[in-house]
Order: structure tokens, then sequence, then C-alpha cells
């Protein structure tokens, strides 16, 4: 998705967002589950809604 | 390596240096004669004051030190990221670990007093403790980073 916004980089985009570089990271690689709040502002740096972005897999148990 | 990941093996090192050179300097003391620990708990009192005092000068100390090297290791000196939602979290679960370990500790000592430790043993327990709860405090901080929540 940071590809399609020009070539986002982490660092730009954890700028846009406030908030650290690693927290881009691990977002990204799946590690961390951002809030409510926080997503909605991702959404919003890529002018589209929250479901373009992120994906729910419910958990097998 | 990540700026928190550093700052919390800083702080492991340092908690367990400050701790183990202040409980040598007091064991020493005390094996000179200078106080009996097992009876004065009045001493025990000032121990823990100091110990905090000494504590707190020193983390200081060593903080300015770390930013020095890392700063030259770096060759640029390394802005402190700001602490986002995740960090919080972060921090949360970890504080939520170490209080954990420091209740465990507080309940081992009832039992142990139970069995026959000497009053003295409550101190020491602490001071134990509380070293543990701290490195697994920052110990959770470390894992947190680097596997994620």
């Amino acid at each position: 998705m940071r590809f399609l916004a020009g070539e986002l980089t982490q660092q730009q985009l954890a700028d846009e967002l406030k908030v650290s570089r690693q927290t881009v990271v691990a977002i990204e690689k799946g590690n961390y589950s951002p809030s409510l709040e926080l997503a909605f502002r991702i959404a919003r740096v890529f002018n589209t809604t929250i479901e373009e972005v992120f994906t729910y897999e419910p958990v097998k148990k | 390596m990540s700026y928190q990941v550093k700052e919390n093996i800083v702080n492991i090192f340092s908690g367990l240096l400050i701790s183990t050179i202040y409980a040598l300097i007091i064991y020493q003391r005390h094996q000179e004669g200078r106080f009996d620990l097992t009876e004065d708990f009045t001493t025990w009192g000032v121990i823990f004051i100091i110990f905090m005092i000494v504590s707190v000068i020193a983390r200081i100390i060593i903080y300015i030190i770390f930013h020095i090297i890392n700063a030259i290791a770096l060759q640029k000196e390394e802005d402190i990221p700001v602490s986002d939602e995740r960090d919080k979290l972060i921090k949360l679960k970890a504080t939520r670990n170490s209080h954990y370990a420091f209740s465990i500790t507080f309940a081992s000592v009832f039992v142990f007093l139970a069995f026959g430790m000497p009053v003295y043993g409550i101190f020491i327990a602490f001071l134990i403790g509380g070293l543990l709860s701290e490195l697994i405090d920052n110990g959770s901080q470390i894992y947190y980073h680097s596997k994620g929540i």
C-alpha cells in the first residue's frame, strides 16, 4: 500500500501517523494490531477505508 | 537494534550491577561487625533508603554514559523516539508481568516465614524480589519489542 502511495517509506508513514518506525514495521509484519484510532489514521493517509487496508481472520481454536 | 531494546538492556545491566555492588558493600560491613543485620531492623530501613538514592543517582550516570557511547557508535546523536500506543501497551504488559513476579515473591516470603525463615530474611527476599521483578519488566519489554504483542 505504501508503494501505491508514492513509494512512501516506513519512516515517512511513521512521521505522518506520529508513531515510531518500529510500530509501522510491527503492523506490516502482523505482530501488532493497531488501535481503532490508529487504523482510521492509516486509512486516512492512503485516502481509503479501513477494510481496504486491514483484513480480519478469526483465530482457529 | 531499536532504541527501546538498547535502553532495556542497559536497565538490566545497571540494575544487576548497582544491586550486586551495593549488596556486597553491605555484606562486607555486616561481616566487619559495623552493624548486625540479623537483629537491627532500623538499619535495614536506612539501607533501603540509601539504596533508593544511590540507585537513582547511579542510573542517571549510567544513562549519560549510555547516550555518549550510543552516539559514538552511531556517529550521530540518536533521537529518543516518541512513546506511541504500542510502546505504552508494551510498558503496561511488562509492568503487569513484574507485578506478578513481585506478588509471588511477597507471598513466598510468608510461606518461608511459616517454615522458620528468620525475620531478616524478609528484607533480603524483598531486595531479590525487587531486582527479579525489574529484570522481568525489562526482559518482557525486550521480548514484546522483538516478538510483537
